[in-house]
């Protein structure tokens, strides 16, 4: 039930989203837990978000074969990084992909580290990785589109969800929120 | 004839003959393309199956008639395509585009979340500090090749 009403709001709050002091981007006030999950990370290993409490925890949704969109944002989230300084101990860096068909976690690692190697690039299979979507209102849909060579793409929704230290769902940054206003709300959610 | 005089026919042939083996980077008067850049990505053999990347620049048509890019090329990938990135309500939409119109005396920008060449299987990994040679053929300019740093 909880869950439901997290992506309910979130998908309700995407066109009311507002500055709410001292945050420059969107912030859900009151904060909700944020829906748990446990997904695969490239070595193998279980990545459960609920196992990185005292971590700020930054997550995006996206697809390798993308050129545009998630390589942007993860272009971003080295620059927040390198922006927080010694502040970035306590930020975590999640790119989860809506295209299982297509990425495995070579293919997920080897994206995510051309950015960065500390990220962390999560897989899953398509049932795990849809109700984790679904948790958190993400759209996903495989588009087949005539006139690329591309076997298929998949259009998303690019929010940037942040859940703070105690596993709470504290910020969404839509596409193209200013990497320093990004970097000033991950800063004061760790607390340095 | 007079010696100075085939010596200047000399060197004006000369010159003429220089100037028409003119580089490969030509150059249409009508069209200014400035700041071109790479994403950088994973590609090549030994990191992942075939990746993707994108070059962003600025076309301005300075003529008068319309214009469009009409499909590019590059040393760095197998496939390039034109595409469009929509938003739409929050989801984000990649499209293929046919062509790249370009307005008279208007300019085209491409940035991420919008316009973009898109390189399709890249050949190699794109580091930031590498180049990418993208060429461009358009409807009616010459065509013309840039090199984007990758970053």
């Amino acid at each position: 039930m909880a869950r439901r009403s997290l992506a309910v709001l979130v998908m309700l709050a995407l066109p009311f989203l507002a500055a709410a002091a001292p945050f420059r981007g969107g912030a859900l006030d009151p904060p909700r837990p944020a829906p748990d999950f446990a997904l695969q990370r490239p070595d193998g290993s279980q990545f459960r978000l609920s196992g990185h409490r005292g971590k700020v925890v930054v997550m995006s949704f996206g697809y390798t074969f993308c050129p545009d969109v998630c390589p942007t944002t993860l272009a971003e989230f080295a620059q927040i990084r390198a922006r927080l300084g010694a502040a970035e101990k306590d930020v975590r860096f999640v790119f989860i992909t809506v295209d299982p068909e297509r990425d495995n976690p070579q293919r997920v690692r080897a994206y995510t580290e051309a950015f960065d190697r500390s990220f962390i690039g999560l897989t899953g299979s398509a049932e795990q990785l849809e109700v984790v979507r679904k948790a958190y209102g993400v759209t996903a849909h495989k588009r087949v589109v005539a006139g690329t060579s591309a076997a298929y793409l998949v259009d998303h929704s690019a929010l940037i969800y942040v859940v703070d230290r105690e596993g709470r769902l504290r910020l969404l940054f839509p596409f193209g929120t200013s990497v320093d206003d990004m970097t000033h709300d991950i800063r004061l959610l760790t607390g340095r | 004839m007079p010696r100075h005089c085939l010596t200047s026919r000399i060197v004006l042939w000369t010159l003429l003959a220089v100037l028409s083996t003119a580089p490969a980077l030509a150059h249409d008067p009508a069209i200014a393309i400035t700041n071109p850049w790479a994403r950088r990505a994973p590609g090549g053999h030994g990191h992942s199956q075939d990746a993707n990347g994108a070059v962003y620049m600025t076309i301005a048509n300075r003529g008068t008639a319309a214009d469009a890019v009409v499909s590019a090329t590059s040393d760095a990938a197998k496939v390039v395509e034109l595409h469009e990135v929509r938003n739409e309500g929050g989801v984000m939409a990649m499209r293929p585009l046919e062509r790249f119109v370009l307005p008279a005396g208007g300019t085209l920008e491409m940035k991420p979340g919008g316009y973009h060449v898109m390189l399709l299987g890249l050949t190699r990994d794109l580091h930031a500090g590498d180049t990418v040679k993208v060429t461009l053929t358009f409807e009616k300019a010459a065509p013309m090749t840039v090199e984007a740093p990758v970053r």
